[in-house]
């Protein structure tokens, strides 16, 4: 049976589809809730969530997009309004307007650190995003992981594109960051 | 330029292209452009983040019992034909 086929079963009620489409599409709506939330248990519940909103507004896909790119859409949207729910602080004006220090050039003339190009693994990297705050996580996991584009961000997000532009690169530097610290302990913990 | 200024354009031309201007300055500065090669390698291993996580068994079974309860999955028909109950795995279509 192709995706086609079970979608149309699916918008007429058909149970097995339902979970065909489940099965099919459950990893990577599961992975998203968990990277934007960094939490398993709100994960689990956000992806609940967003499969049940797909079945309650399946009749009207009329597959102008992919489906597995409508799905995507609903999932962060959904995240998104768990988030706001929670009250986590989204992207100010305020905070794009005024750096904090931290935020400053980097100025090790002379004295520059080795590069990260070639340390960096699948784990660590996941480690370092799951500590990153929550505002500048969700804009990498949108933008560098998830692949969405600054002006799709801005939409979904409320904001300028030049705010998530300041976000996505506030997030890389405290990455950077993180991961050559980690990078520093363990080369500490070898010794 | 200095690495202020270039580090202050830096969120609007890493993802988008640079300057000549900008690029001259990635040429003389080291500290700059180990900061550019950092942010595009990080950047660019996130891209290649795969999904490795699945929810656990719970999260079907509470969309299952949702949908019958709100009358989103039609009654199973009974036949002699033998049918594979709802609640086992469901092999991912083809």
């Amino acid at each position: 049976m192709s995706e086609a086929e079970a979608i149309s079963r699916a918008q007429q009620g058909d149970g097995q589809c339902f979970e065909s489409l489940y099965s099919f599409h459950k990893r990577r709506v599961y992975s998203l809730c968990l990277r934007m939330t960094g939490n398993t248990a709100e994960a689990e519940d956000l992806t609940q969530e967003a499969f049940l909103q797909l079945y309650r507004k399946i009749t009207t896909f009329r597959g102008e997009s992919a489906f597995s790119t409508w799905l995507h859409r609903l999932a962060v949207n959904v995240v998104l309004m768990h988030l706001r729910k929670k009250g986590l602080p989204e992207i100010s004006l305020q905070e794009a307007l005024e750096p904090a220090e931290e935020d400053g050039p980097k100025k090790d003339i002379g004295a520059h650190d080795q590069v990260l190009n070639g340390s960096i693994d699948r784990v660590n990297l996941e480690r370092a995003i799951e500590t990153l705050p929550p505002g500048y996580r969700i804009i990498f996991v949108l933008h560098d992981v998830e692949g969405y584009e600054h002006n799709e961000i801005a939409e979904m997000m409320g904001c300028s594109i030049g705010n998530s532009k300041s976000q996505l690169h506030k997030a890389r530097m405290k990455l950077r960051d993180l991961l050559k610290a980690s990078r520093a302990e363990r080369a500490a913990a070898k010794r | 330029m200095n690495c202020a200024e270039f580090q202050s354009d830096l969120p609007l031309i890493i993802d988008s292209g640079s300057s000549p201007t900008h690029d001259e300055h990635l040429r003389a500065c080291d500290v700059c452009r180990d900061l550019v090669n950092d942010l595009r390698y990080i950047a660019d291993q996130a891209k290649l983040l795969v999904t490795m996580e699945e929810p656990s068994p719970r999260v079907w079974n509470g969309i299952e019992e949702r949908l019958k309860l709100e009358g989103l999955v039609k009654p199973m028909i009974k036949s002699t034909a033998t049918r594979r109950p709802m609640h086992r795995a469901a092999e991912p279509y083809k």
